[in-house]
């Protein structure tokens, strides 16, 4: 958390008159983002180098550059190359996409809720994705059809809470966040009920992995399709980073600013679904990133989304990466992410609590 | 050019209107302040003006042109709203703020450029917040916060701003400091319109003021045509008067306040000086009601009986019905019923059952025979000089019975002088019925 205390020593010493933000005029805020930027690629590598299977940094380094050049690589052990190249790099990037999306879905779903306490589960998204997976489960399918079925289910369930909420005239971010408490509540019992049925030695254990969170079995053909909704939702959340500060204002406000609410709400709505239906069918029920990233975001970087986008998925990455590599590294087996982000994250949550200097 | 509404109904649902017919028009410059009580409409008609509501009947025309056929970017870049002050979820800082009132002139993909920062220069330099524009706005006074959304308002570089309450939440001196800022700007050539609760700001700083009153127009105009103490007292449904100012041998109104009922005993009525002292005098001009108010036990018809004395020893003629209470061992245990011109009592009610010592609320039988005996007495145009009447409860107010003559000789100003007992509760009902009602408290 040192960059935390060096930003707040940099909001003190802006000059009055600076026309422009202040995070690229000022040395200590030029620092902020370079850190924000390089972290996510030292982790990257560092993080290719931790695991059971013991590889030098240097190694690492020599077997990404062999996929260019072979012959720099010749000494390696072919078991060390392949474990880098198939399987810790997708597992990575997994890691990578999975954490930056659910911070940054966090963050736009806090900032069209106007509620700092909402997160990427607010429509039910996980809720109904757990319930898809386990149902697959259930039904014995392949691991594909377990991460589809999630997949639909997730986007079923926040159809559901939106369409829902449309049948009130009044009130809708109100009506909206009670519809997504309650569809999410019906998924997670319905959940609950496949486990009742589960057969506890064979489909039960299953379902509870899968429901606790998990990188394990990424290889490298999720990544291709959890690249590109997870990157092109993003692109789209930071195109309109403009728009969702002003949406953060309330509906009226935006009105009166010339904006159209409604529709941009349901634009960053679909969006935000997408990218985290899509990280929850590969990694699994994932809590609290979308929650404790862009409250770690808005602290160093403040509310405008212009920066808090960029730093949510920056942090979300980073976040996600360190819990996957104490994960593979803290037991001989693994501890579920799921659990994890839970256990390190209520206690950073608080910290983050006791420093913010909001108003509420 | 500028706002013109011809005419605007709106009604959540059908059957409820809050608005109808309501129409006025905005000069570039021109401070119009919408006065009205609450539920009166005044937010309502903002929000239509501002295309959060469109009216189902009637148009709103800007630049000549329905408001209606802007789209949300075009209608924003011509009106601004400056909202209730409120505290927003996420801590930007001031000129975070002001920078949003750039968004009607950015592309959808658009974030602020420079010239954009240079406009919000100028606003918050405009209202004198340049050293504050890093500081949360969250941690700004109510007064710096509003200045704060005046800034937004005039980097949104639109003719007309919509203010919702500006003086909502402030102490005189950030009031004071908003309303300023706001008149030197109208002084530049920028509209506003202020739905306000204040009527002494409108009196302070309007040019025209719309009075609404249930989502009608009840006046629209010049102060002097507005702000007068009937049309007040009628909007607000509350006596109203209106204090006036000498000053370098101009009279103006300053202020406006609530008249409250004034304490005088029957003796000041003997004050040749009393507004009231013509009662006595045979010499008042219209019929002078007065109602007589106080909370149960305050001593409502001891003060009636004071003044009939007194009316008596100058030789007019009293009539109608007082009810005395009639006492056992210090326990009020009936009401009885005085006919005033004959002099004949009978007893109007009993209490129902045991004394019980102060539990409870009393319950009392009434005997319908002498109320309608007592209704009798007040059926025809009293021949008299001064009309007592003690009381009109909610039982003539509400249901219609009991003394509900007296209320017809009250509403047909059949009396010369009356006086009127009414327990405070009922008080804004009374005078509402009859705003020109002199208030007295036993």
């Amino acid at each position: 958390m040192t960059t935390t205390s060096r930003t707040k020593r940099s909001k003190a010493s802006v000059p009055s008159n600076d026309p422009n933000s202040a995070l690229l005029k000022t040395r200590q805020g030029r620092l902020t983002v370079v850190i924000l930027a390089v972290l996510p690629v030292f982790l990257f590598l560092v993080s290719l180098a931790l695991g059971r299977y013991q590889i030098s940094l240097n190694d690492v380094g020599r077997i990404l550059v062999s996929t260019l050049k072979p012959e720099l690589a010749a000494d390696i052990p072919e078991t060390a190359r392949r474990l880098v190249l198939r399987i810790r790099v997708p597992r990575i990037l997994a890691a990578l996409l999975v954490g930056g999306g659910l911070g940054v879905t966090g963050a736009a779903f806090q900032g069209i809720f106007k509620n700092p306490l909402v997160d990427s589960n607010i429509l039910g998204v996980t809720s109904g994705a757990g319930f898809g997976a386990a149902l697959a489960l259930l039904l014995l399918r392949p691991m594909w059809q377990v991460q589809l079925s999630a997949f639909i289910f997730g986007m079923l369930a926040v159809a559901l809470a939106f369409f829902g909420s449309r049948m009130y005239r009044s009130s809708p971010i109100l009506v909206l966040t009670l519809m997504g408490i309650l569809v999410g509540s019906l998924f997670n019992s319905l959940t609950s009920l496949l486990k009742y049925v589960a057969d506890p030695l064979d489909t039960l254990p299953a379902i509870t992995f899968w429901l606790l969170g998990s990188l394990t079995s990424i290889t490298w053909d999720d990544i291709p399709i959890l690249a590109a909704i997870t990157v092109l939702g993003t692109v789209f959340l930071w195109a309109i980073r403009w728009r969702l500060n002003v949406l953060s204002l309330g509906d009226d406000e935006a009105k009166s600013l010339g904006m159209n609410p409604g529709r941009l709400k349901i634009g960053i709505i679909a969006a935000s679904a997408l990218v985290t239906a899509m990280a929850v069918s590969v990694a699994g029920v994932i809590g609290w990133v979308g929650l404790v990233i862009p409250h770690a975001g808005r602290i160093i970087v403040g509310p405008d989304h212009k920066k808090l986008i960029p730093a949510s998925v920056s942090l979300g990455a980073c976040f996600m990466l360190l819990i996957d590599d104490v994960s593979r590294s803290l037991l001989p087996g693994e501890v579920p992410i799921g659990v994890l982000t839970g256990i390190l994250g209520v206690p950073i949550l608080i910290v983050l609590l006791r420093k913010n200097r909001t108003g509420w | 050019m500028g706002l013109e509404a011809r005419g605007i109904h709106f009604a959540y649902t059908p059957d409820k209107p809050v608005l109808q017919d309501v129409s006025f028009d905005l000069e570039p410059g021109e401070l119009l302040f919408i006065l009205g009580r609450n539920g009166s409409g005044k937010t309502t008609l903002l929000s239509c003006l501002n295309g959060i509501f469109s009216p189902t009947s009637g148009e709103v025309l800007l630049d000549g042109r329905a408001i209606g056929s802007y789209n949300a970017v075009e209608r924003a870049r011509k009106i601004g709203l400056i909202p209730q002050l409120h505290t927003p979820t996420f801590t930007y800082s001031v000129r975070e703020m002001v920078l949003m009132g750039r968004s009607p002139h950015l592309n959808l993909l658009g974030t602020p450029g420079k010239e954009d920062q240079a406009v919000v220069d100028e606003a918050l330099e405009t209202v004198g917040l340049v050293d504050l524009q890093h500081r949360p706005y969250t941690q700004l006074s109510g007064g710096e916060q509003q200045l704060v959304l005046i800034a937004r308002g005039l980097a949104q570089k639109c003719d007309i701003l919509l203010m919702d309450e500006p003086s909502a939440h402030l102490d005189i001196s950030n009031q004071y400091q908003v309303l300023e800022m706001i008149d030197q700007l109208s002084k530049q050539g920028l509209s506003f319109i202020i739905s306000s609760h204040s009527p002494n700001n409108a009196l302070a700083y309007a040019k025209r003021v719309l009075l609404l009153q249930k989502g009608r127009v009840m006046a629209y105009g010049e102060l002097e045509e507005t702000l007068t103490e009937p049309l007040l007292s009628a909007a607000y449904g509350l006596k109203t008067e209106v204090i006036y100012k000498k000053e370098n041998g101009t009279t103006t109104p300053r202020a406006i306040l609530p008249r409250r009922p004034l304490a005088v005993s029957p003796e000041t009525l003997k004050d040749p000086d009393s507004d009231l002292s013509c009662i006595l005098e045979r010499s008042c001009e219209t019929p002078q009601l007065v109602l007589v108010t106080g909370l149960s036990g305050a001593g409502k018809t001891t003060w009636c009986k004071g003044m009939v004395e007194q009316a008596r020893a100058k030789g007019l003629k009293v009539c109608g019905l007082i009810s005395p209470a009639v006492f056992k061992d210090g326990w009020k245990v009936g009401i009885d019923l005085m006919d005033l011109a004959a002099g004949e009592s009978r007893r109007l009610a009993n209490l129902r059952g045991e004394i019980l010592t102060g539990v409870g609320t009393p319950k009392w039988d009434m005997d319908p025979e002498v109320m309608a005996w007592g209704n009798a007495i007040l059926a025809e145009k009293p021949d008299c000089d001064v009309l007592v009447m003690d009381e009109l409860g909610p039982l003539e107010f509400f249901r219609k019975e009991g003394f509900v003559n007296g209320l017809t000789l009250l509403d047909q100003k059949k009396f010369r002088a009356a006086f009127v007992v009414v327990r405070s509760s009922l008080l804004p009902f009374a005078q509402q019925r009859w705003p020109y009602a002199h208030i007295v408290t036993a």
